[in-house]
């Protein structure tokens, strides 16, 4: 933070700000924002979404979106808005979740969202702007990025890696175009490189998704687990209850108010995210358990990610949504106390949770 | 002389769940009564199956080798192969890729096979303890 405030007082930029928007790719050939733009919003072509975006997914603590803004925050960004697409709908609730601490604006069309506040950003002074889409895992210098920016002199310049373009790019707000030509300007045309130098992992499929945990847990990146170290590669966060007969091979992570219950065995760089429950003898090895889970009693997950009643193995690219509810599902028992949590948290009144006491309830709505 | 039963080949239906395990239990029984039944289990329609499926999988296979037969499977899915991981049970199966090469397998090791029907078995392993007791 102290660096960029330094380049801020030397006067080379007034106000450094952030736009974080969660949306598909910027489509290429760009779209006809014109007509976009027109109250014709049936024009907007993007299909519908139903899969999480692999930014917004919790890993080993916290999302990468809410990594990012926090990467923002710490530079000395201060203006930062994050933005979500109406075609990610399907799943909002856990794009919402995502990033608790920075509430998200919905709107039809994040891309040219983000070129409208580019666009009005001249008015309040924020000269330099980053435009980041929610989707890769970069290890960003900021402050480096932003002198590259000054020395080239460009409107736009785009970060790059060795594999190709990234979604991120620093815009001279001063200097921006019309809402239009700006997005025709990030999707098509050759703004300055800069190359990142830092860890990236793109996040495109799910084994990208193993891979960042892997790395993180090697300390082969820079992405370090929530919570505490407890002993050399075994990291417990909060509220995390694993039992005594249990063994957490390193490294390993085990999130917060998760349960691994007697007799189990994680370990192979395997991460068990938050609300989670490991029953009885089950072994997780080089597996990630996304939050809400349950696993069942005397499994052996390997090479897999589980998300619920889903299933996916990674060496064998296979995905399988299991209707038995004793192998894997949605953690139902967690989520009920979190939900009486939340309902004492946030005074729901005595009615509903007295309604529902002593009672757990399963994600279809049955009782457990 | 050794004479070989034959052996079985049985499709698994699309889903062995609850249900469908009951089902194919009540029609496998029979086999299962049998003098050493030999059972290939054909997997290849298989798209799901679950707990009770495996259950059922493992209690043919208990029946199988208490007759001293045996069942295999074949043409087993990846998708299958991940739940029989999953449930720790793939090591307790042989699988084969096909249900041709799992009728072989059966006739290289018969079960019918008396250990006095097996003079290469029983004369080498005797007969190279009586050449070291002769040795020492």
């Amino acid at each position: 933070m102290s660096a960029l405030c330094d380049l801020l007082q030397k006067g080379d930029f007034i106000v450094v700000g952030a736009i974080i928007i969660v949306a598909p790719e910027i489509p290429d050939p760009p779209r006809d924002f014109s007509a976009v733009r027109s109250s014709d919003r049936n024009l907007h072509a993007v299909p519908v979404q139903k899969r999480t975006p692999l930014a917004c997914v919790e890993t080993l603590g916290r999302s990468v979106l809410e990594r990012g803004v926090d990467q923002m925050l710490r530079a000395g960004v201060s203006a930062i808005t994050l933005l979500g697409d109406n075609c990610l709908a399907p799943v909002r609730g856990e794009v919402d979740q995502a990033a608790t601490n920075f509430p998200l604006t919905w709107g039809d069309d994040a891309w040219l969202g983000a070129a409208q506040i580019l666009s009005c950003r001249k008015e309040p002074e924020i000269d330099v702007s980053f435009l980041i889409r929610a989707a890769a895992f970069v290890e960003l210098d900021p402050l480096d990025a932003l002198q590259f920016h000054r020395e080239q002199q460009q409107v736009v310049t785009r970060a790059f890696d060795e594999e190709g373009p990234l979604d991120i790019w620093v815009v001279d707000t001063a200097r921006v175009p019309e809402s239009d030509d700006l997005l025709v300007m990030l999707g098509q045309s050759e703004p300055a490189h800069y190359t990142v130098r830092g860890y990236v992992n793109r996040l495109e499929e799910p084994r990208d998704l193993r891979r960042l945990v892997v790395d993180s847990l090697s300390s082969r990146c820079r992405l370090r687990p929530q919570g505490s170290e407890m002993r050399p590669g075994v990291w417990i966060d909060d509220g995390a209850q694993v039992h005594r007969t249990a063994r957490i091979v390193a490294p390993a992570y085990i999130g917060r108010r998760s349960r691994v219950e007697e007799q189990c065995l994680i370990t192979r760089c395997s991460n068990v995210e938050s609300d989670c429950q490991i029953d009885y003898g089950t072994v997780v090895e080089d597996s990630s358990i996304l939050s809400n889970s349950y696993v069942g009693i005397g499994l052996d997950v390997s090479h897999s990610i589980v998300n619920g009643n889903q299933l996916l193995n990674v060496d064998r690219g296979v995905t399988l949504e299991i209707a038995d509810a004793g192998l894997i599902r949605r953690n139902g028992i967690l989520r009920k106390e979190a939900s009486l949590k939340s309902a004492e948290a946030f005074d729901w009144g005595e009615t509903m949770c007295a309604q529902d006491a002593g009672k757990h309830v399963l994600d279809d709505g049955s009782d457990a | 002389m050794l004479i070989s039963k034959p052996v079985v080949i049985m499709q698994l239906p699309e889903e062995l769940n609850r249900e469908t395990a009951q089902n194919f239990m009540l029609e496998l029984q029979p086999l299962l009564e049998s003098h050493r039944p030999r059972i290939v289990l054909d997997c290849s329609h298989l798209r799901y199956i679950d707990g009770a499926g495996v259950e059922m999988l493992l209690q043919c296979l208990e029946e199988a080798m208490k007759r001293d037969g045996d069942l295999k499977l074949s043409a087993v899915s990846p998708e299958s192969e991940v739940i029989l991981q999953l449930m720790r049970v793939d090591r307790v199966f042989e699988v084969f890729l096909t249900s041709e090469d799992a009728v072989r397998s059966f006739s290289v090791t018969p079960p019918e096979a008396d250990p006095q029907d097996s003079p290469l078995y029983a004369a080498g392993l005797f007969g190279d303890v009586e050449a070291l007791k002769q040795a020492s």
